[in-house]
């Protein structure tokens, strides 16, 4: 590699800003991960900017930029008066309005890189789980299966989803798949289950229960060929929905 | 002779771990000490009761940085007037910053972090008495693996919670690391459900289960904790 591209790809990586959005983008990064995991609720009051400000670390300034980010995606409306304050407005009826903005904000290789590393995490998550999960934890992977059978919308299936996924990870007894799976789920979780509809529901669903199936089985090739195809296959959805939008 | 230094050894880490339930239990009496005094003013408690905690666990947390986590209360359903159920805990970063957890614990919300079915909130309710549980990875709170010292609050003899303490696993192992080493053949200290807490060999890796008949060749219990809150084992060559 000639010494002028090794110096680029070293200041894109190595150089390259440790937080590039900011303080007040990490701030923001944070509430909105609270948000799409569910952590914070729709119509939920934030504390007092003083109040979370500190809990942050930051100034009171920095956080009210957080917030202004918040107010222009539609996720924090700020009411003036007594019963005023910063409430959340969660994306919780993630409707396809909603929803296709932000997957046309998405490049089909983008699309690809987060499904390519996604089927990294949630195969050798699903490999170290079926080896490493104990029965309680197994019992707990079917209870989030079977809230997700029971799902009736979007939200809730994304949510279920959501679970399952991080419960897979943490029965790996990894905090690193774990941290990489919640990053992920809140970055792009909203689009997972827009392509999903009609008979594909049953069908994704039967992929968790087998997925969880061979975890429990103790049968760690099949778990992580199991969790990699499934991603891939939610991948190749979300691409040919992206594509479609060009039409 | 190695039964001996392995008694020695585990005797070693349950005094550690019983200084940080030592803290645990203070802030198991201040919990108690907030419905004592929402009793004598006659009403029920309130979630701003418990900031009264905040001072206490921030102590702790300083006084135990590096090894305690986080700390606080986590209360039972329904006990508490303005919350159905309610965690009062705290954390301190990497720059000994104190922070309240925020999560959300609202029951008719469908991501609601139901504690209740957890195994550190159901072992001090079920037996009364202080469990650890783990190692664990704790999505929750600290996000690392993680250990949770709990004791059970009550008032009045009913069980209003449990108060707690989270220790990374991490920690723990820098902790019991040297002692494992220097028993001078491969040691491995697992939890009572069979998961490797730490070991001395690389081949028996922390986060892996070994369960009776699939215990390595050669690998025996040679000392165990029995009785108290963390049913521990040592194995290890006799």
């Amino acid at each position: 590699m000639p010494r002028s591209a090794l110096a680029t790809v070293r200041s894109r990586t190595v150089f390259a800003p440790l937080d590039a959005g900011g303080r007040a983008g990490t701030v923001a990064r944070r509430l909105i991960q609270a948000i799409t995991l569910g952590l914070l609720l729709d119509g939920e009051c934030l504390p007092a900017e003083s109040e979370l400000a500190s809990q942050f670390g930051v100034s009171p300034v920095t956080l009210r930029e957080a917030l202004a980010m918040l107010r222009d995606m539609g996720l924090v409306e700020t009411r003036r008066g007594r019963q005023g304050g910063s409430f959340i407005r969660a994306p919780d009826q993630a409707q396809a309005g909603y929803l296709e903005p932000q997957l046309r904000l998405l490049s089909v290789h983008e699309l690809q890189d987060i499904g390519d590393h996604r089927a990294a995490v949630a195969g050798a998550a699903a490999r170290l789980a079926s080896q490493r999960a104990l029965d309680g934890d197994v019992h707990a992977l079917r209870e989030h299966v079977a809230r997700l059978r029971a799902a009736g919308t979007l939200a809730e299936r994304r949510r279920a989803d959501t679970r399952i996924h991080i419960e897979i990870a943490a029965a790996a007894q990894s905090p690193r798949l774990t941290r990489a799976e919640m990053d992920l789920w809140s970055e792009v979780g909203d689009l997972v289950w827009l392509p999903v509809t009609g008979d594909l529901v049953a069908e994704v669903t039967a992929e968790h229960v087998a997925l969880v199936d061979a975890i429990g089985r103790a049968d760690p090739d099949e778990a992580r060929q199991l969790a990699e195809q499934h991603v891939l296959a939610e991948t190749e959805r979300l691409i040919k929905l992206r594509l479609g939008m060009e039409r | 002779m190695i039964s001996q230094r392995g008694t020695a050894l585990l005797a070693g880490i349950t005094e550690r771990v019983g200084r940080v339930f030592g803290h645990v239990e203070d802030i198991r009496g201040a919990g108690e000490s907030v419905f004592q005094a929402a009793q004598e003013a006659g009403r029920q408690v309130r979630r701003a009761d418990f900031a009264a905690l905040r001072p206490l666990v921030a102590d702790v947390l300083h006084e135990q940085a590096g090894l305690v986590a986080g700390a606080g209360v986590v209360l039972a359903p329904d006990v508490v007037a303005d919350a159905p159920r309610s965690i009062e805990w705290w954390w301190a970063d990497a720059a000994a910053r104190i922070s309240r957890l925020h999560v959300d614990t609202d029951p008719s919300s469908a991501e609601c972090y139901d504690y209740t079915t957890t195994e550190w909130y159901r072992e001090p309710q079920r037996t009364g008495r202080a469990a650890v549980t783990g190692p664990y990875v704790d999505f929750i709170c600290t996000r690392e693996y993680t250990f949770t010292l709990a004791i059970p609050v009550f008032e009045a003899g009913r069980f209003r919670g449990v108060a707690g303490a989270d220790i990374l696993a991490g920690q723990l192992e820098r902790l019991v690391l040297p002692g494992l080493a220097g028993l001078g053949r491969v040691a491995v200290l697992v939890s009572g459900c069979g998961r490797v807490i730490a070991s001395s060999s690389a081949s028996i890796r922390p986060g892996t289960v070994l369960r009776g008949r699939e215990l390595p060749v050669g690998l025996a219990p040679v000392a165990e904790l029995t009785g108290g809150p963390m049913p521990w084992t040592l194995l290890s060559a006799s």
